[in-house]
This record gives C-alpha cells, structure tokens and sequence, in this order.
C-alpha cells in the first residue's frame, strides 16, 4: 500500500469538492433548471406565445393579493421598463432573458436574480416601503451593458390601482 | 384518434392520415364521432379563447437558424434584377432620392428581410410596401435583400440622392454622440450604436451608419407614439418613448448627416 498516494488522492477530492462549496452562489436556480431541462422557454419565440406575449408582461394582481410581475431581459433593456408594485405585497418575480446572460440587480443590495435564456428565473420579493428602486444589470451582456438599467416604482399599497383581469399596472406606456 | 388531428391534408385531398381507412366507407362512419370530438374541442377551445385577451404578436418573425439561413442565402445578381421594381423610391444605389424614404444600401440582410416578412403580413403598415411585399416570393425576398446587403455606404456623388444631409448644429450634434456612444444610464437609454452599429449589431437590427434623417425622425415618433409596434420585444418602443422631442430631432440630424459612417467619438462627430 502506497500511503503516500492515497493520501494525495484523497486530498484532491477534497480540494475539488471545495471549489463548488465556495462558489455556492453561482451554482444557482436557473442554471440547475436549465441543465435538467425544466422551465423551459424558448427565448426565440417569447413573443408569438406563451406567459412572455408582450401584452402580459408587467404587474399582475392575484386573487390572494400578492402581484406576480412578468419581465424580459435583453440587450441592452429590461422590458417593461418600470414596474408600478404595492409595497408590502409579496411579488412573485418571472423574468426571462431573449438572448444573452443578464442578472437584475436592485441597486444598495446585493441580491441578484441571474436570467439565462431558454428557463424561467423566479423570485419573490417584497418591498417594505414606497419609492423608486433602481435595478441593473449585473452580468455583462455586451457593448450596452453599462446602459441597462430600469426600475420599480413601489407605491402604497392603498394608492395601487385595483387591476381588472388581464390589464398590467405599468408605469410607463405599454 | 390523436394520429388522425396530426394529419397534414394532401393537395387535392382529404384531412386522412390512413388512405386505407379512408377507402372504406365502414371507417367513414367510425370517423363521424371523432369528427364530432374534433368539432366540440375547437369550438369550445374559441370559447376559452374569447374569454382571455388575445395575444399581441409584434411580429411572426424569428430568429431561428432556419430563418437566418433562409435569409441569408439569396442570389444577390438575381436580387440586382428584380430590385429594378425598388430604383424608383429607393435610388439605383440603394440611396433614396427622398428624405422620408429610407435608404437601404448596405443594410444587414436580416434586417431589411424581416421588415419585408413584416410587410408581407402587415404587422408593419405601410401603404406602398405591404402590396409590394405581399407580390414577393421568399426567394425573390432572399435575393433582394442580398442584392442591398452587398451595396457599398460610399456612393457615386453624382447620383440623385439626398444623403448625407446637412450637417447639424454642434450642440445638438454632442447630444445625438453622446446618445449614439454612452446612451443615458441614469434613465436607462442604452447607447444607439451597440445595436445599429458600427459598434456592433443584435441580430435583425438595421444598420443606420447611411439612414436618412427624416426617415430615423419618422420611425422613432411612430415607435414612441406605438403606431409602429413590430420590434419584437418592446425595444424601440420603450427607447423611443424614453427619448426627448427635442433628441430625436438631434439623433435623425446626426443620422442624417452621415455622422454615423463612423463610430461616436471619433474625428467624424465632432
């Protein structure tokens, strides 16, 4: 027995076991799903059918409540541009990206919601006080990268318009 | 049963997956039921439909690999030939005598395909092109657009044209090359010439290196008041929206004139 070799080899394993351990944060929802094949969207067609149909994109009122926004990312925009959301609602979170790798960051945090096209990244969120949260993009996504950025205008929860079925609160023209 | 939905109908014949079935008439009458399922499942597959709005669809285009391929594998002299129909709005060299037309020399193939496809099923309205489009078959399509792809930007300055137009007011010239480089992050506008070039180009997106003025003028208004909606995803919509009265004016001047041959901040803008 050659002590001395297994001793190496077990110490690479865990080397290498220690590499995924500290980039933890990467190995994150979407990629998972997209790697076994669930969530799946086709980024090519959002447009023609399906929940990404640009007519359902923006804020939509659930019956318990809570608000479930439906958003797009692309070069260089997130689409829509502004999100109108209550403040301390829960918001289910749906995003997609049509082309590349893009994260939506909301600025002073460090939270992130990573987009891959082809899955459904999803979120929840809650915010606890009106204002404008400003978002960008995280991860370079290529020449406009620095320019994409978009907000949620977080209302209270009063002032929020009672949304009919199938109308999207949004706070720009859509 | 399901086998029998699939079916394709062939020319000149009935929705039957199975001829030998179709031949006899006791499978005929076996068909009736299913025929009646079919019809019931439709009709109440509008109901629910009618219930929902309907989907709003920019366009039918996409960017698969088969339609790139489609679209980029014209014959260019043929396209020569039959873009003679074009000489009269769009120039001889692919420039337009007219502001308001647009000039279509060296434009990307996909993107003057696509606004083609657009026309052809009126998702783009237009009253001149939509019949011109629809008289187009896919390949006279392909050729066309690879005929105006291979079209120089430089042309002969003798010819009937009104590019590159007059130069703009250097004030308002700055605020077009600012926008055309750095777009405004602080309104989240990104900079023109990552998607039009030369910078660099999305996939569909038409070149505005050689565009005329009135004509980037007239698409940005129609994009931000959404008489113009076949940008697949909300793009241009959202931007145009989000610009200024004020910079489009500056952005169709600098366009116009033939700022943008090169890119933004480079000899050439200031």
């Amino acid at each position: 027995m050659n002590w001395r070799k297994i001793r190496i080899f077990v110490f690479t394993l865990l080397a290498l076991c220690l590499i995924p351990a500290t980039r933890y944060y990467q190995i994150d929802e979407p990629l998972l799903k997209l790697l076994r094949g669930s969530n799946h969207v086709d980024p090519l067609s959002l447009h023609l059918s399906g929940e990404f149909v640009e007519n359902n994109l923006g804020t939509e009122q659930d019956a318990d409540g809570s608000v479930t926004v439906r958003m797009i990312a692309q070069q260089y925009l997130f689409v829509p541009h502004c999100i109108l959301v209550p403040a301390g609602v829960p918001v289910h979170l749906k995003i997609t990206s049509a082309d590349a790798v893009h994260s939506l960051t909301l600025n002073g945090t460090n939270y992130a919601v990573k987009t891959l096209p082809g899955t459904i990244s999803l979120a929840e969120l809650q915010f606890p006080h009106a204002g404008d949260y400003k978002t960008v993009c995280r991860e370079f996504c290529g020449a406009g990268h620095y320019a994409m950025r978009s907000e949620f205008k977080v209302v209270p929860r009063d002032q929020f318009p009672a949304l009919r079925a199938g109308e999207r609160g949004a706070c720009v023209l859509q | 049963m399901i086998s029998s939905l699939l079916c394709v109908p062939e020319k000149g014949g009935p929705v039957f997956c199975n001829k030998r079935r179709a031949s006899s008439g006791r499978s005929i009458a076996r068909g009736i039921p299913i025929m009646l399922t079919v019809m019931v499942a439709a009709g109440s597959l509008i109901l629910v439909a009618s219930d929902a709005a309907p989907d709003r669809i920019p366009s039918f285009v996409t960017w698969s690999a088969e339609n790139i391929a489609a679209a980029s594998s014209g014959d260019a002299f043929r396209g020569s030939l039959l873009a003679k129909r074009c000489d009269h709005c769009h120039g001889a060299e692919g420039f337009s005598p007219v502001a308001s037309t647009p000039n279509l020399a060296g434009m990307n193939m996909l993107s003057i395909w696509k606004q083609l496809e657009d026309f052809r099923s009126h998702k783009r309205r237009s009253r001149p092109m939509e019949p011109i489009a629809e008289s187009l078959t896919p390949r006279d399509v392909a050729d066309v657009v690879s005929y105006y792809a291979e079209l120089p930007v430089f042309p002969d300055p003798q010819d009937n044209r009104v590019f590159p137009g007059m130069q703009p007011e250097a004030g308002r010239a700055a605020v077009a090359a600012r926008l055309v480089t750095f777009g405004d992050g602080e309104r989240g506008i990104p900079p023109c010439q990552s998607c039009h070039g030369p910078v660099a180009y999305r996939v569909g997106v038409p070149s505005l290196m050689a565009q005329n003025g009135d004509y980037v003028l007239n698409q940005l208004e129609m994009f931000a008041s959404r008489s113009r909606s076949n940008d697949i995803n909300l793009p241009m919509r959202t931007i145009a929206a989000l610009l200024s009265e004020d910079e489009r004016h500056a952005l169709a001047e600098y366009y116009g004139a033939g700022l943008g041959l090169q890119p933004a901040g480079s000899s050439g803008s200031k």
